[in-house]
């Protein structure tokens, strides 16, 4: 089979011939090819390198457009910093208080650098590897967005206590949204995959959640023409999943690495699509043994289950992962799924 | 209604999310005694509760932050109140707290310093993006014996070590302690230890006992 094949007989709960399996190596191809970060993050061309030795050294069934959600705040006229052994990270909001509310436009995807950078990193990426692996756009949600360009706190402020400029907001982000997105699918991308923060009980009031921010976002996921991938975003949220249920054009949920699979299939029902949940950004604190066993626990969990495949959760993989941890992860995966399968 | 009573229907608001009642609440308690008494009878009780309940995940991120609001919205009413009647104020500390070098993510550190002036401190906010050595200098100039670091990422973290670097230069780590904390350091909490920080806890809530405890070592350590 091929990945391709792999991942669709996930999403439809079919029989494969193994667990379909990804992780978030966005970042890792700058370390697999040597690349300085500014670059790896400005070049569409060496993105793809990047990308092709991740295909060849780690085989995930999935790869990611590049998950560099700063330049989105970026194209917002936030300030962005590249760093060492991470992606870039927004260095100056620029929005500092509410007050300042007017300043805040929705860029021209087509002629913001960072974007079209994005943009053309998935073509690239679709172009190379045609239909044999999906491709995943990155996005940030249109809720979690004014936070990176005004500030978690400031972005709550208006959420709780003005209605009207959170709802004045959450307009432009959709805009916005809703344009970088279809772009990215006609650049070819499988899925769109986002971390939803703003989304979560953890985060927000229930009531703050079902009088707008549900219903708003599924007027926006309504207009893109693909399907959208929902991810934990660093908080739990098999607990909530009945919440996003009816979000159309919602593929699938990447659980977070304290969620229960069980717990997680309970609340939402047979043959929606769940991934998950290594964490990503600590693998790379533990020895490859310790690592291949968290795995191992993993797929035994989901051994009966078709339709989810083995996904790092939280961000981007991290730098200090050794190449043998993630190789040795692969190689178990021969064992579960296909005839294995419960 | 009593003290308790107050309590009870304060925490309820501000799980409610309504800030507005929980003001309304406050300043009923007020009206026969005063706003310091309705600080130090319900609102710190309610936050200590808010706290437990943070620790065990039981409230969101936004109940949290309403609760700091709450509080905020109060200690306002208790300086008015302290002003108009001329009442000598009478703080611990002084403490400086601050985002470490390229953090900007402010949250946390503004519900700290509620917290920790809800408790009685006096708290010297010098903002984000901190270089450490100005984190010193403002120590040293207002005689602070505990300085408060918050760092949100685990790439930003790392620039503490810097403060720890210029205390030790300094030969002042003895009697200036350094209190570390962030989203960071409640995922991975031995990072406190690693960027040379002498204390952390879980959450802001905790933040009053822990700058307390710092500041009795410190004063162990150079009593003068």
């Amino acid at each position: 089979m091929t990945s391709m094949e792999r991942v669709l007989s996930a999403l439809k709960g079919t029989e494969a011939d193994r667990r379909a399996f990804t992780m978030t190596l966005s970042l890792y191809g700058a370390k697999l090819t040597g690349c300085p970060l500014p670059e790896y993050y400005t070049s569409p061309e060496r993105y793809l390198q990047g990308q092709i030795a991740v295909s060849e050294q780690c085989k995930p069934d999935i790869l990611f457009a590049p998950f560099a959600l700063s330049l989105e705040a970026q194209a917002f006229g936030s300030t962005i910093t590249f760093l060492e052994k991470s992606p870039p990270n927004v260095r100056k909001l620029l929005i500092r208080n509410p007050g300042d509310i007017g300043l805040l436009k929705a860029p021209d995807v087509e002629k913001d650098d960072g974007l079209q950078y994005l943009l053309s990193s998935a073509k690239l990426l679709a172009g190379h590897f045609k239909q044999a692996v999906p491709i995943c756009g990155v996005l940030t949600s249109p809720m979690d967005l004014p936070a990176i360009i005004m500030g978690v706190e400031n972005w709550l402020e208006i959420l709780l206590f003005d209605r009207k400029k959170a709802l004045s907001v959450i307009d432009c982000m959709s805009g916005y949204f809703v344009s970088i997105a279809n772009k990215m699918f006609e650049s070819g991308v499988s899925f769109i995959a986002m971390a939803m923060v703003f989304t979560n009980p953890q985060i927000l009031l229930q009531k703050t959640l079902a009088e707008f921010i549900v219903p708003a976002l599924s007027e926006i996921f309504a207009k893109v023409k693909g399907p959208i991938v929902f991810h934990h975003g660093s908080v739990p949220i098999a607990g909530y999943l009945p919440l996003y249920q009816g979000l159309p054009n919602v593929a699938g949920f990447v659980l977070d690495h304290r969620d229960s699979f069980a717990d997680a299939r309970n609340r939402i029902g047979e043959n929606r699509l769940l991934l998950g949940n290594l964490d990503g950004p600590t693998l790379g604190k533990y020895r490859t043994v310790t690592a291949v066993e968290k795995a191992r626990n993993i797929l035994e969990t989901t051994k009966a289950d078709r339709s989810c495949i083995f996904a790092t959760s939280g961000g981007d993989v991290s730098w200090d992962t050794p190449l043998e941890t993630i190789t040795g992860i692969h190689d178990l995966l021969g064992s579960y799924g296909g005839n294995n399968a419960g | 209604m009593n003290a308790k009573e107050f309590q009870k229907s304060i925490y309820e608001a501000i799980l409610q999310g309504e800030r507005e009642q929980a003001n309304v609440l406050l300043e009923s308690y007020a009206l026969s005694r005063s706003y310091r008494s309705a600080m130090s009878e319900v609102m710190e009780p309610v936050l200590e509760e808010i706290g437990i309940a943070w620790d065990k995940e039981d409230i969101s991120l936004a109940q949290g932050y309403i609760a700091g609001k709450v509080a905020e919205d109060c200690l306002l009413k208790v300086n008015t109140e302290d002003k108009k009647g001329d009442v000598a104020q009478t703080a611990k500390g002084p403490i400086i707290i601050g985002n470490i070098e390229d953090d900007f993510h402010s949250l946390g550190r503004k519900l700290i310093s509620i917290f920790l002036q809800s408790s009685g401190w006096r708290v010297i906010d010098i903002g984000n993006d901190v270089p450490a050595v100005e984190f010193v200098d403002k120590a040293v100039e207002a005689d602070a014996r505990v300085i408060g670091v918050s760092a949100m990422m685990y790439t930003t973290a790392d620039n503490i070590k810097k403060v720890r670097l210029e205390l030790d230069r300094r030969y002042l780590s003895g009697k200036i302690k350094l209190a570390v904390g962030g989203a960071v350091f409640k995922l991975r909490p031995e990072l406190a230890k690693e960027v040379g920080g002498d204390g952390t806890v879980a959450n802001g809530f905790l933040a009053p006992d822990l700058f307390t405890n710092l500041w009795a070592q410190s004063v162990c350590e150079v009593p003068l």
